[in-house]
Order: structure tokens, then sequence, then C-alpha cells
């Protein structure tokens, strides 16, 4: 299963719905919902989007969460979700701006924040841990 | 993936498990700009594995347990 220029138009749309509105699109949003569905799938079989195999809704628009994580990113002016310590880092990428990360520590629970100016972290002390090996990480994209 | 204060606390999370891979916060925002930083661009196309494995190799993140499927 490949994606075509009209799947990745699709993906084009599904990203800016999000990014104008902070939430997701239902697909019935972006056209008829059959049609919407059938590329979504396609976009997720290509990793190009993340869907709930329970409900077909989107669940992840890489690097944003659709639902609420441990990971708050501030940028743009909105709050956003991470879906990891990695994507919180890459939503200032993707939106190009500075932001913010916050977080706690799943050890202790302490919370955690880092302010990214110009791309960098402000706070250069902390550590990011990757538990499973790249190779695996599609097996279950939300555990990993 | 998470964040944490010091290497202290990830041993006590891992609570015996095998250890992944530990990176810098600083080493981190290197790879997220590098792997996201596209990503609302009207040009994205998926990436190959082979850009991706050229973005963990200019970041010296090499060896088995960055090697991606």
């Amino acid at each position: 299963m490949h994606v075509d220029e009209a799947d990745l138009g699709l993906r084009r749309r599904t990203y800016a719905f999000f990014v104008e509105h902070g939430r997701a699109p239902l697909a019935a949003e972006l056209g008829d919902p059959d049609e919407v569905l059938a590329g979504w799938r396609r976009l997720h079989a290509e990793h190009a989007v993340v869907l709930n195999p329970a409900t077909d809704e989107l669940r992840m628009l890489n690097p944003f969460s659709v639902v609420p994580t441990a990971y708050r990113v501030q940028a743009g002016g909105r709050w956003w979700y991470g879906n990891c310590a990695w994507d919180a880092f890459g939503i200032c990428a993707a939106l190009q701006t500075d932001g913010r990360v916050e977080t706690s520590c799943p050890d202790c629970g302490e919370p955690l924040a880092v302010a990214v100016r110009d791309g960098r972290p402000e706070d250069e002390s902390l550590l990011f841990h990757c538990l499973v090996p790249a190779g695996h990480w599609w097996d279950d994209i939300v555990f990993s | 993936m998470n964040l944490f204060r010091s290497e202290e606390h990830i041993a006590r999370w891992l609570g015996g498990r095998d250890p992944g891979a530990t990176i810098s916060v600083v080493k981190l925002s290197e790879l997220a700009r590098a792997w996201w930083d596209d990503r609302l661009s009207p040009a994205w196309v998926p990436h190959t594995r082979e850009q991706n494995m050229a973005i963990l190799y200019r970041l010296g993140l090499t060896g088995d347990f960055w090697e991606l499927a």
C-alpha cells in the first residue's frame, strides 16, 4: 500500500486543520468520510499519520499527539501535546518557533520544564532515555 | 522516550530492565529539528529509511540500537 499525491494532499489538509484549530478533524470535516478514512488508512500504513485501530480516529499527527499526554508544549501561542520527549521538541521544530516543554520525571514525578530558544534547550542538563531500539519503534509506536 | 533529571533517575526508573540509549537534551533537540522541521511543509513526502538513517548517522547516533527497521 503506497500513498499517492491525493493522499499527501489529504495529509496536508489534515495537518493544516490540526494546526489551525488545535484539534484533529473528523473525517466528515475534510470530505467524503469513507474516502477520507480510506486515505487515512493508507497514510497510517506508511507511518504518515497514526490511527487508533479500535476507532479509526486520528491518534498521532507526529510530532503532535491528538490526545493528552505527559508532554505538554507551549508554542506558537497555543498548548500542544507531544507523543514523547522527542516529539515535544519536534513540535517547536515543526512550527519553527520557540517554545516550552513541560512534563514530569517518570521516576520521581518531579516537574520538568525546559524552554526552547532558536532550537536549543535553555536547560542543557536534562537527559533523554529511549528504551526501545529503533528497529522496533513501529512495532508499537504508542508504547515506543 | 522520556526526559530525566539524571542518570540516577533513569537507573531507578528502569528497575532492572535493560537500558536503551541515553543522550543529552541538547542532542535530542538537534535530532528533533532534523527529524521534524519539514513536517508542516507543503512539499513534505515520507522520509525514506535512508534519509532517516542519514540524520541519525550525522548526529553520531550509530550502532545496533539506532538501526531503523
